[in-house]
């Protein structure tokens, strides 16, 4: 590797002193305590505490919930993607014995139920503003339970059924008819904001909700007409779906008596479930109890409610029984919520050194029939130029309503698009500029001298050492080795690629986080906190932090979580945000509770509170000590449980970063490819704990590649019906299509919270659809193939090398 | 999801099978359902009566004679691929058994359900066409080629159970798959084997018309038995179908290929 093979280009100086402020306060002696001691569980692998209970079947899933008398609730799905409802017939399915109600959408308007308040639009002042092109506030579609007039995707229920069996509902539902007037329809991303496409809201005739420009248009026009080279590209990054392992369920009961609602149902979290079901039921929050424990999986999907949650508790009111709802697989498929879906055109303006001068954007995100999340297209927004260092953007952000199922943001929302466009567009401008991939890319790279960065639409990367991370990995990958592994691959009609992809993206969420941790008379620590797991092993990792700040056993700590009659306040399980925004709250509530034990064991001991030591869980002084249970235990009856609660607003976001390097093998003959080599260095700031974080990593990687590889929400654009129904046709990462990885964590703390965290959860995803094209691109270059579309299955990618193939034989020919 | 009212019976000998089927309105033999429980689960078939047909000692067993091997058409998969017996006299058939499905799909389906259903892209109709299989019914006996009938379809009539399945053994044969990545059910897959009289070669999950032998191959094969006979062929894109994994020109080429592979690499099995 050259690395200085021309001078580095002068990057603007930190932005940081005037934009941008990090200040979180000058830490409270005892959190400069908790932060400057030694780390005694934080950073050490700790063997999640909750694996045994799940894999010995005692986890606590929304199914495994059962209420006395409960009854089961089927739903009556659209078959057609745009229609306008007519009459429902629901007497055959009422004529079934034990069948107890069907409920259709004049009842719902009857009851007054409301619409879902999503609130799509991200609001934060580091999210980008996305507006209407008259620069309104954006219509999103008001998404009622059921719906009003119009049936708008396949999949979208019209009315459930009620009845004393699971499988009499399924039965009755098939026999409720609905008579539909069918319209036309539009599903595809790249046809619904052309002139003549059915409207799927008459209030946005042309499908698009949001058209806003960011950036400096002057300033990029002046760019591109001066650059020595420009580069363009066109890259759909398709529809995918989260398949979690366990479908949606619900389990709802109102109690006539306490006019109370109680709903059982799995979700990235209780408290903003609670809050929004309450308003669609039109009843005052304390209203409704949300119970939320064990989590098959999320990964966005399970972010925002689904219909069917406020429909089974109003339908618990009806009948006068708890409902219980249970999706199947099918289901799943058809109408979780998905992920994705945007279109992006991209221009890279280059001066003669390769350096880049501009680059103008047109992100176009596909929000499906109503808009419950422009997360994506707003977390995108923000990262176009990715880790380089680009003076000047501009980017046109649309979003457009099409008929199919809403989507949402999904693992690592809206980054692995962005990163996917200007990492491929490094890759192709290397080739065009006739460079090497890697030395185009050192060029560019924001360096560690300029953070905190403001990158060209705004964003404040808060740290990082993008070119560290880069030579670590290529280090890893053993890149020298590259060429004699090609070469011995070759011998067996295999074509050894290698892809090569970096990667930033930005962690925000919700920025306030309540915890209240109680040191019990039992011996315990309760920890109270609203984020929500779903795998990510929080019982372990926050215990971890907690364990450390009050410096007693992990074992000790208990992690508490999941029911809104308990957990008041929360921000759930987003956006990379549970480790940060819990880790820093449980933080401070834990300084906050060690300065109430202080002042409590100077007066059970009549001292000076300032000459207490607190070490290991115990304080002494003056030749007398007491640990922090006994001390609980001790002054409980004078002073109450040694307790603390604390509620934290963060809003400055982190920017966990790195870098992905990946080789694939394809065969010549069928084009199947197989990965033989995945390396990534992941900047997560701090590591809590190593096993966790590698997991997450894991995962990650598996759920990237999964798309690149497999996955496709297909849909027959002429009848608008999705074909990739299910597991037949839905391909997914498995154990034996992974290779195994060489991941390492790099960890430069974040100025931005008192524990330097980043995130974890989401920089395996981020990086992996570009770095898999990236070598499937590089395995096929001798074919002459540029670009090839996800999923690359190995029937795409023997298209790509036999219409390569064609066209040099056609060149041949015409040239002999 | 949840199977319309159903009866489950289990009968102890093809007659009583029988009598149940006939006193049935509706009825199905059960003898694995990896096909026929989600069918009924999505409502897509509805039947009275399932009689599951596997603990019937006459459909049990696997014996070898001088120019044959019979399965009883209970037999499990997991059975077939671990019988010494099997591995020994068809190496590739206990070896393609092994890779039907996974390991809980093994354990339950039989060789008489995959063969009874006819997927087109099931394992065991390749092996028995290129193993020349006779069938035996609790009423007659069929050669491989009057059972296949298309698509999901075979000559056995309603009620009629099949008893047994006897493969020819060959000098030796090969079988390699392309898996559907999805699936992993074949996208493609041939069955290559060289009896005394000539080289029979069986293709699954890519004809549009379920299992076919492919003759051109089968010729040139004959001629010389090497991998090289059949590069200046071209699988018969008429007959090839065509969905979202693989369309006719592509399914062509797997055919080829796995046929190439399958002649190379005989006594064993490829997963391509």
């Amino acid at each position: 590797m050259n690395k200085n093979a021309l001078p580095r280009r002068a990057v603007p100086a930190p932005t940081a002193s005037r934009e941008v402020s990090y200040r979180h306060g000058e830490p409270s002696p005892e959190l400069k305590l908790v932060t400057d001691a030694l780390f005694r569980h934080i950073g050490k692998p700790v063997p999640r505490k909750e694996d045994e209970r799940l894999i010995t079947g005692k986890g606590r899933f929304t199914d495994d919930f059962n209420l006395p008398g409960q009854v089961y609730a089927a739903m009556v799905r659209s078959p057609h993607p745009h229609a306008v409802i007519g009459r429902t017939d629901a007497s055959a399915a009422l004529a079934l014995p034990g069948v107890l109600a069907v409920l259709t959408p004049e009842d719902m308007l009857a009851d007054d139920l409301q619409p879902i308040p999503h609130n799509p639009v991200p609001s934060t002042n580091y999210d980008v503003k996305l507006r209407a092109s008259d620069g309104s506030f954006p219509f999103v579609g008001p998404h009622y339970p059921l719906p009003l007039k119009k049936v708008r995707h396949v999949g979208e229920v019209v009315a459930l059924v009620v009845a004393e069996t699971p499988a009499l509902a399924e039965e009755a539902s098939e026999l409720v008819d609905v008579e539909y007037d069918v319209l036309p329809h539009v599903t595809a991303t790249a046809e619904a904001f052309q002139e003549g496409a059915p409207a799927v809201w008459d209030e946005v005739p042309d499908n698009v909700l949001v058209d806003s420009r960011f950036g400096d248009e002057e300033g990029t026009d002046a760019a591109f007409r001066r650059a020595a080279h420009v580069v363009k590209r066109r890259f759909h990054i398709d529809r995918v779906t989260a398949v979690t392992i366990e479908p949606r369920a619900a389990l709802g009961h109102f109690d006539a008596e306490t006019g109370r609602y109680t709903l059982y149902a799995g979700s990235g979290g209780a408290v903003r479930q609670k809050g929004e079901i309450s308003k669609v039921l039109g009843v005052d929050r304390e209203r409704l109890r949300v119970l939320s424990f064990d989590v098959g999986g999320n990964f966005g999907a399970r972010n925002r409610v689904y219909v069917e949650f406020p429909l089974i508790l109003w339908a618990s009111r009806r009948v006068g029984r708890p409902v219980k709802f249970t999706a199947t697989r099918s289901e799943s498929f058809l109408t979780e919520y998905q992920g994705r879906d945007l279109i992006t055109t991209v221009e890279l303006a280059f001066d003669e050194a390769g350096y880049i001068l501009a680059m103008r954007a047109d992100n176009i995100s596909n929000v499906g029939a109503r808009c419950v999340s422009l997360s994506p297209l707003s977390k995108g927004s923000g990262l176009i130029s990715g880790s380089y260092h680009i003076p000047c953007a501009t980017l046109r952000a649309r979003a457009i309503f099409t008929n199919t199922m809403c989507t949402q943001a999904y693992r690592s929302s809206g980054r692995p698009e962005v990163t996917f466009a200007i990492e491929r567009m490094m890759d192709l401008a290397a080739e065009e500029l006739g460079m090497d991939r890697v030395e185009l890319r050192r060029r560019n790279l924001v360096p560690p001298d300029a953070m905190p960065y403001t990158n060209p639409v705004g964003q404040h990367y808060d740290s990082g050492e993008y070119e560290k991370n880069m030579d670590r990995a290529i280090e890893l990958s053993d890149w020298d080795g590259f060429e004699a592994r090609k070469a011995e691959a070759r011998a067996r009609g295999k074509l050894l690629g290698r892809g090569f992809a970096n990667y930033v993206e930005s962690s925000i969420g919700t920025p306030r986080e309540r915890a209240e941790i109680t040191v019990t008379e039992d011996g315990r620590v309760e920890v109270i906190i609203g984020t929500q797991p779903s795998g990510q092993g929080h019982e372990t990792s926050f215990a971890q932090v907690v364990a450390d700040m009050l410096g007693v056993p992990v074992e000790r700590v208990q992690i508490i979580l999941g029911d809104t009659d308990i957990v008041k306040e929360g921000g759930g399980s987003h956006s990379g945000r549970s480790m940060r925004h819990a880790g820093t709250v449980m933080a401070i509530a834990s300084a906050e509770l060690l300065a109430d034990a202080k002042s409590r064991f100077a007066d059970l001991h009549g001292i000076n509170s300032s000459d207490i030591d607190f070490h290991d869980g115990v304080f002494s002084a003056a030749g007398v000590s007491t640990d922090i249970f006994a001390l609980a235990q001790a002054t409980a009856a004078d002073k109450g449980a040694l307790h603390a609660a604390h509620t934290n607003e963060m809003h400055t976001p982190v920017f966990p970063n790195g870098t992905a390097i990946c080789e694939i093998e394809v065969c010549m003959h069928t084009g199947a490819p197989v990965i033989t080599r995945y390396v990534t260095v992941d900047d997560v700031g701090r590591c809590i704990n190593p096993l966790i974080v590698h997991g997450q990593t894991h995962g990650g990687i598996a759920q990237g590649v999964g798309q690149a590889m497999w996955e496709l929400c297909a849909i027959d654009e002429e009848t608008g019906q999705p074909s990739a129904g299910s597991f037949m046709d839905y391909g997914m990462p498995r154990s034996d299509n992974m290779p195994s990885f060489t991941c390492e964590i790099a960890e430069v703390h974040s100025p931005t919270n008192p524990l330097g965290i980043k995130a974890g959860g989401e920089g395996g995803t981020t990086p992996a659809l570009a770095v898999i094209v990236s070598a499937i691109v590089d395995a096929l270059s001798e074919f002459g193939v540029r670009d090839i579309s996800m999923p690359v299955t190995p029937q795409r990618i023997w298209q790509a090398m036999r219409s390569a193939q064609r066209n040099q034989d056609n060149l041949d020919r015409s040239n002999r | 999801m949840y199977l319309y009212d159903t009866t489950y019976l289990r009968p102890g000998s093809i007659d009583e099978a029988k009598a149940l089927y006939d006193a049935g309105e509706s009825p199905a033999f059960l003898s694995g359902g990896h096909t026929l429980l989600p069918a009924m689960k999505g409502h897509l078939a509805r039947h009275d009566r399932l009689i599951d047909i596997r603990r019937i000692p006459e459909l049990q067993g696997i014996a070898e004679d001088e120019s044959y091997l019979t399965i009883g058409a209970a037999t499990r998969h997991c059975d077939v691929a671990a019988a010494p017996v099997v591995r020994n006299c068809i190496p590739a058939l206990a070896g393609m058994v092994g890779t039907i499905g996974d390991v809980q799909v093994r354990h339950v389906g039989t060789i008489g359900g995959s063969l009874a259903n006819n997927d087109p892209a099931a394992d065991y109709p390749s092996a028995a066409l290129a193993l020349d299989a006779i069938f035996r019914t609790d009423q007659r006996t069929l050669t491989a080629e009057e059972y296949f009938q298309g698509l999901y379809t075979t000559a056995l009539e309603p009620g009629e159970l099949l008893v047994s399945v006897s493969f020819r053994k060959p000098e030796h044969a090969g079988y390699a798959k392309f898996r559907n990545p999805a699936s992993r059910y074949a996208l493609a897959a041939a069955f290559v084997a060289v009896h005394a009289d000539g080289v029979r070669v069986a293709i699954t999950g890519a004809g549009n018309d379920g299992v076919y032998r492919w003759h051109e191959a089968e010729s040139a094969l004959g001629h010389k038995f090497e991998s090289e006979s059949l590069d200046p062929l071209r699988a018969d894109m008429e007959n090839m179908s065509s969905d979202m994994h693989a369309n006719a020109e592509y399914r062509a080429e797997l055919v080829k290929f796995c046929t190439q592979k399958a002649v190379t690499n005989q006594n064993c099995i490829t997963l391509l």
